[in-house]
């Protein structure tokens, strides 16, 4: 009979243990929390049970930032895979290796800049006056000012961008480095056949590289929840409410504006839950 | 004879030995360990970095200063001092001194500021804002009111002269605006804040008579809103591009650099405008006190004693001496010749000759005239950064677009006033 090793219990069990105290004791205290109503600038509080989530469904300020939550996941994860599948074909179509190894190098810069770093050098660069991004619209307009952070309809798009900026480019360097894994022979066999470029990227390599796509689209849909610097940054969630996420509406309730943490726990865990049913949904379509 | 004069080496050895002991514990150090400190950037206190020894030698211990812009300070330091404690000096301001000190998160500062550091010598209408219920709980780092700052070539090119009230003001303003050649009527600001929007929207409320409550009730939803905020966003069409979603830097950096005609902001302006380090304006500015009946913003921002991290009385000497150190004539003259204007809190420094000498009769004039029109424009309560950040909100979506019925604003201002009111 083989014995059985206990060296993957005693590997395992003190990680998971660890990993558990570190991600369940915030968890449940923050539950325990958003049932109280607790505030910074108040030393008592009593169970108020579910009333601040009650009060949620009835605050502008959160349905609006659901809503807004929402736009910022589609627009920058559709943006980042469309910019990295894109480049990733162009460099490899188009580049020598020489080049190409070039290309990665700078495309990996942008991710190495911390995001609040990143977020000061565009929101300077957004300025209607001075700002490098606005400097071609004054040139071709004739000076006309063009202020996007401040415009409801474009200061989402604006801060986007800076966030497909660092991870469209990087993970386009990760769509390279897959398709120059990818075996020649079926590409080959496509040629042969007359295919178009376009139509073997469609058809061939980037079915090849379903699976792969697929995560790389999961770990942005996740980074993208955590985009809280960034809009905080340049924005503050403004202008108005325009930009105001659930976690930068939540960190306002905490700490900016009302000292509500019970009330900003609540939305964090009404986002815990949404996140992990969207989440545990997708995945078993993906995996489907 | 050899023998005596040993002895008496020995015993004169011993004397002095034991006199520099007890000097020595007559003077134990006050602080046993480096102060920590959460503030906002400041000219003044970059400067007061140089100074660490001798705050070392003065009191056993360094310190450190964390530095973050206003909303973040605010932010990080409710949450530290209603929670963990880190740092032993806050830096408090006039819209958030009522909530750290009915709280309990800071000390009364005068028990722990020593008197030989004089803090009767600290501007009156400073030391007032630095008061809450009876007691002083903030040593002035700076404050003052507002002034009109103006481009003498522009309005004397326009023809115009410098408004009195505010009806010429906003005609004014409209009069000057010529984005054509980059010059814009006036630069406001638009970002949230009760410091922010909030603070340059109160002197229109109060101008037109508002009021925040009476008694208990809210008395904001009024005529006088409506009207202060149409004449706000009256003015912001023709404010300098940038500071619909800015602040103070925004408005006053548009100014600093040629592009803003008049505005009328806090007094630190003033001494930035004739600094040729700061300003390309320089010998172009002109000061005057706001138009009436706009009153000035009072503000304070200073340093206060943090409770949690100062447990004991011993603590909160050492914090208090740091604080009155940093704040000493001393400082405050080492500020003056550094030409830092919006540091200086003392009255003993700004009726000095040679803060005459530095800045001008000009200026000298207009502040004291401006100190006559200053007043409190916020409600004094704890509850007021909540109230005002909400209303800071609702106005930067008046500014931007994203709302546009003003009473719809006010009205919903009134129900969180009356949420909040219902809490105490």
């Amino acid at each position: 009979m083989r014995r059985r090793s206990s060296l993957p219990v005693t590997f395992l069990v003190p990680t998971l243990a660890i990993l558990l105290v570190l991600s369940m004791v915030p968890t449940l205290y923050a539950i325990v929390i958003a049932l109280q109503n607790r505030e910074l600038s108040m030393t008592g509080y009593s169970w108020v049970w579910f009333s601040n989530f009650a009060d949620l469904f009835l605050d502008r300020r959160f349905l609006n930032a659901v809503w807004v939550s929402v736009k910022w996941e589609i627009v920058t994860v559709v943006a980042t895979m469309a910019v990295a599948i894109g480049l990733g074909v162009l460099m490899f179509e188009a580049a020598s290796p020489r080049l190409r190894n070039f290309y990665c190098l700078l495309f990996i810069i942008p991710v190495l800049l911390p995001r609040v770093s990143a977020a000061f050098v565009w929101k300077f660069a957004y300025h209607p006056l001075y700002g490098i991004a606005t400097y071609p619209y004054r040139l071709v307009t004739g000076g006309l000012i063009f202020d996007p952070l401040s415009k409801p309809a474009t200061a989402l798009f604006a801060v986007a961008s800076v966030d497909v900026w660092q991870w469209g480019l990087f993970f386009a360097v990760i769509v390279l480095k897959l398709l120059e894994t990818l075996p020649p022979q079926p590409i080959e066999a496509a040629r042969l056949d007359h295919a178009k470029r376009w139509q073997i990227h469609a058809y061939v390599t980037l079915p090849m590289l379903k699976a792969p796509l697929i995560s790389l689209m999961f770990v942005k849909m996740i980074e993208s929840l955590r985009s809280f610097d960034l809009i905080y940054v340049m924005t503050r969630g403004g202008p108005g409410v325009a930009t105001e996420t659930l976690d930068m509406y939540a960190f306002s309730q905490g700490f900016i504006e009302s000292g509500k943490v019970s009330y900003a726990s609540a939305m964090a865990v009404l986002m815990m839950i949404a996140t992990v049913i969207t989440f545990t949904m997708l995945w078993k379509r993906v995996q489907a | 004879m050899k023998t005596y004069r040993l002895a008496a080496s020995l015993g004169a050895a011993f004397v002095l030995t034991a006199s520099v002991s007890t000097a020595a514990l007559a003077q134990a150090p006050v602080c046993p360990a480096p102060v920590k400190v959460l503030a906002q950037p400041r000219d003044g206190l970059t400067l007061l970095e140089d100074s660490k020894d001798e705050f070392k030698k003065l009191s056993g211990a360094s310190f450190q200063i964390d530095y973050l812009n206003e909303n973040d300070r605010r932010a990080k330091s409710r949450a530290d001092a209603s929670t963990v404690g880190n740092y032993n000096v806050y830096y408090v301001d006039e819209a958030n001194v009522a909530l750290f000190a009915s709280s309990g998160w800071i000390a009364p500062l005068t028990d722990y500021y020593p008197a030989e550091y004089d803090f009767a010598d600290f501007d009156p209408g400073r030391q007032k804002v630095a008061t809450y219920d009876g007691k002083v709980w903030f040593a002035p780092l700076t404050g003052g009111g507002d002034l009109m700052v103006y481009r003498k070539d522009v309005l004397e090119a326009a023809g115009i002269q410098p408004p009195k009230t505010l009806e010429e003001l906003v005609a004014d303003v409209a009069k000057l605006n010529d984005p054509d050649k980059g010059m814009y009527g006036i630069a406001l600001r638009g970002a949230r804040g009760s410091g922010a929007n909030v603070w340059r929207w109160m002197p229109f409320f109060k101008a037109y008579g508002g009021k925040w409550f009476d008694g208990d009730k809210p008395a904001f939803n009024s005529d006088a809103a409506v009207k202060a905020t149409e004449t706000y966003l009256k003015l912001f069409k023709d404010s300098a591009p940038g500071t619909q979603t800015g602040s103070w830097d925004e408005s006053t950096g548009a100014f600093l650099s040629g592009q803003v005609a008049i505005l009328v902001e806090s007094t630190p302006l003033s001494g930035m405008a004739v600094d040729p380090k700061t300003s390309q304006v320089v010998g172009k500015v002109g000061f005057l006190p706001p138009p009436s009946p706009l009153p000035g913003g009072g503000y304070g921002h200073g340093l206060a004693i943090g409770t949690k991290a100062n447990a004991d009385d011993a603590s909160k000497k050492c914090a208090g001496l740091f604080i009155a150190w940093a704040t000493s004539k001393e400082n405050e003259k080492r500020r003056l010749d550094a030409h830092q204007f919006g540091e200086l809190n003392r009255t003993s420094i700004l009726s000095s000759k040679e803060f005459a000498d530095i800045y001008g009769a000009d200026l000298g004039k207009a502040l004291a005239d401006t100190g006559k029109v200053t007043a409190v424009n916020f409600w004094q309560d704890p509850r007021w950064p909540d109230l005002g950040d909400r209303w800071g909100i609702i106005l930067e979506e008046l500014v931007t677009g994203t709302r546009t019925d003003v009473k719809g604003g006010l009205n919903e201002l009134e129900a969180y006033a009356n949420e909040l009111v219902k809490k105490k």
